[in-house]
């Protein structure tokens, strides 16, 4: 049985990673996009930006829209970092250590993506305008269907740890890290994982074509709010891929945490990459390949782990 | 390292919230926010499994009554005449009548919960009540597996076949309708 | 959280979940009213398997049987609900008056 950390400790533990998880994406995706525009822009520069954008953001002034749902509208960034912590509280950072360790882990981290959809039905809902509305009902289409492989990819992770917890899955991965002996697991687990965090080639619910979607009448904090959600959710599902593909604390020389640190930052890499090397994606088509290609692959992956265990 | 004083604190906090919110969906004038009243309440009703011992099925109600709430939600936006709750309705018939049968029902069962002698048996090892049900589904309890199975398996495609656009008289995206769409006499 | 206290919480449930269902005329909500039913029903299941059946895995397979009858029940409850609309313009109950024929 491992040992939780203390609350006091696990609260900031999981609040540290994410606003610094959120600060590296920012930085990142600012970097890549000046130096895939040609355009490549000071190292200071582009460290100083996103804290310019959000103190700018915290000083423009509000705008609400008419009759729109004001609690619900509140609701949805702060759910979505909720769902983020909730996902982040279950990463291993040591042998035996985690923030949380619930028995049923894996359930745990599916219900909190599946709450996902929620967060941006209500942001979307909320404001009463059609344009937001748009961007939920995309998002709806696109979480129903990538969830399914999302999840089905981890789950296969489960079998040779022979339990659902975290923790063990972890423990598992002593001999031999899930990406090899699962080979399909993680390429399916960062394709639908860019679904489900609506990132770069599927931001569908706030893209550009929407004129921001759900976050159209956003402005001011609220605007701030609910980005910074949205990385800490990329922050969560990155780390978690980390500790279930690519063996969590395990290495050579360094200790547990930032082994931990340094796998999540490749796989934020990769994503934030493909946040701008890749063109949106039409949707209609994207979710045929969800329904037809990516949940038999998921399925053919488990089967295999589990005929290997046999 | 909980101990029983806050389990019995968060179990009446989730039913209280489960009440409540189940109350309200039949209360609210929003569609939208009716949908997810009725999530609070399944994810109340989940936590008061979790706390009684049952983790996954507690765990696996949450995450299946999320996305079922969604689809509520945008199945109420397509045929509710006031998702947003911009005006005050009511559109009940026998309130009455469903407010005595409700009591009556309560009661009843209440009556059955007080009453009933059941034998004091409780979960001899928590821990390992999802393994428990990992080796009853796949053991004993194969055949009820494989039929819930093929069940869901005909109820997608039934649902599909009855709710698709595209019908016997071709594709709705192509315009066609099904012939005979006669509306009812309206109702004064 | 004696088991007859947990009963009588999910009696309350069944007992709203009732209410809803006879009082409500629009399809939606009505079918809202059943899922509360059996969501009172399946914490009465869940409090008995955990303190009078001993921690019986097949109490907790009867629980992943409502779970599948809830699925069930909402996938072709709104499928039947698109099927009435489309084929009698009708959303709330009152408007299915006549057997067609």
């Amino acid at each position: 049985m491992s040992e939780p950390l203390a609350l006091p400790v696990a609260i900031a533990t999981v609040g540290v990673a994410l606003v610094s998880g959120g600060y590296v994406i920012a930085v990142g995706d600012r970097w890549l996009a000046a130096a895939v525009a040609g355009r490549p822009s000071s190292l200071r520069r582009v460290l100083a930006a996103p804290i310019a954008g959000g103190a700018l953001a915290m000083v423009t002034s509000r705008t609400t829209t008419e009759r729109p749902d004001g609690p619900g509208w509140a609701l949805a960034p702060a759910l979505l970092a909720a769902l983020a912590a909730l996902a982040l509280a279950m990463l291993p950072l040591a042998p035996g250590v985690a923030p949380a360790d619930p028995d049923t882990g894996f359930v745990v981290f599916s219900a909190a993506i599946a709450f996902v959809m929620i967060a941006v039905f209500l942001h979307g809902w909320s404001s009463n305008a059609t344009l937001p509305l748009h961007g939920a009902y995309r998002y709806g289409a696109q979480a129903l269907s990538f969830q399914i492989p999302f999840l089905l990819a981890m789950l296969a992770t489960a079998l040779p740890a022979e339990s659902l917890s975290l923790v063990r899955i972890v423990e598992a991965q002593a001999s031999l890290w899930n990406v090899v002996r699962q080979p399909l697991g993680l390429p399916l687990y960062l394709v639908a994982g860019l679904a489900v965090t609506f990132w770069g080639p599927l931001n569908l619910p706030d893209g550009h074509d929407l004129a921001g979607g759900t976050s159209a009448e956003d402005a001011g904090i609220a605007r701030l709010l609910w980005s910074g959600a949205r990385t800490a959710m990329l922050v969560a599902v990155a780390a978690m891929g980390a500790a279930a593909f690519l063996g969590g604390y395990h290495g050579p020389v360094l200790p547990g945490p930032i082994w931990v640190i340094a796998k999540t930052l490749l796989l934020l890499a990769l994503i934030v990459a493909a946040g701008h090397l890749f063109a949106r994606i039409r949707i209609e088509r994207f979710v045929l390949v969800a329904w037809v290609a990516l949940i038999p692959l998921a399925l053919l992956n488990v089967f295999i782990s589990g005929a290997i265990l046999l | 390292m909980i101990g029983p004083l806050l389990v019995d604190a968060a179990f009446v906090v989730f039913a209280l919230l489960a009440i409540v919110t189940g109350y309200r969906v039949f209360r609210t004038d929003s569609m939208v926010r009716a949908a997810f009243y009725l999530l609070a309440s399944f994810a109340a009703v989940g936590g008061i499994m979790v706390l009684l011992g049952a983790e996954f099925l507690g765990m696996v109600l949450i995450l299946m009554m999320a996305g079922e709430m969604l689809v509520m939600a945008i199945v109420m936006v397509m045929y509710m005449m006031n998702p947003a709750g911009l005006n005050p309705m009511v559109m009940v018939h026998q309130n009455r009548v469903a407010a005595i049968a409700g009591l009556v029902a309560f009661l009843a069962l209440s009556a059955v919960g007080l009453a009933g002698e059941f034998p004091d048996q409780p979960v001899p090892d928590p821990a390992s009540a999802t393994e428990e049900l990992g080796r009853e589904l796949l053991g004993n309890s194969m055949l009820v597996f494989q039929t819930a199975g093929i069940t869901l398996l005909a109820t997608m495609i039934g649902a599909i076949a009855i709710a698709g656009s595209r019908g016997r008289y071709g594709s709705a995206d192509e315009g066609s309708v099904e012939p005979g769409l006669q509306p009812d006499e309206e109702v004064a | 959280m004696t088991t007859e206290i947990v009963l009588i919480v999910a009696a309350a449930l069944f007992g709203i979940g009732v209410y809803g269902a006879l009082s409500q005329q629009s399809f939606v909500m009505l079918m809202m009213g059943i899922e509360l039913m059996i969501n009172g029903a399946l914490l009465a299941l869940v409090v008995l398997w955990a303190r009078a059946a001993g921690g019986n895995p097949e109490g907790q397979m009867l629980g992943v049987v409502f779970m599948t009858v809830m699925a069930v029940e909402m996938a072709l409850g709104f499928a039947l609900i698109t099927g009435v609309y489309r084929v009698r313009r009708a959303d709330i109950t009152e408007k299915l008056r006549r057997l067609k024929g």
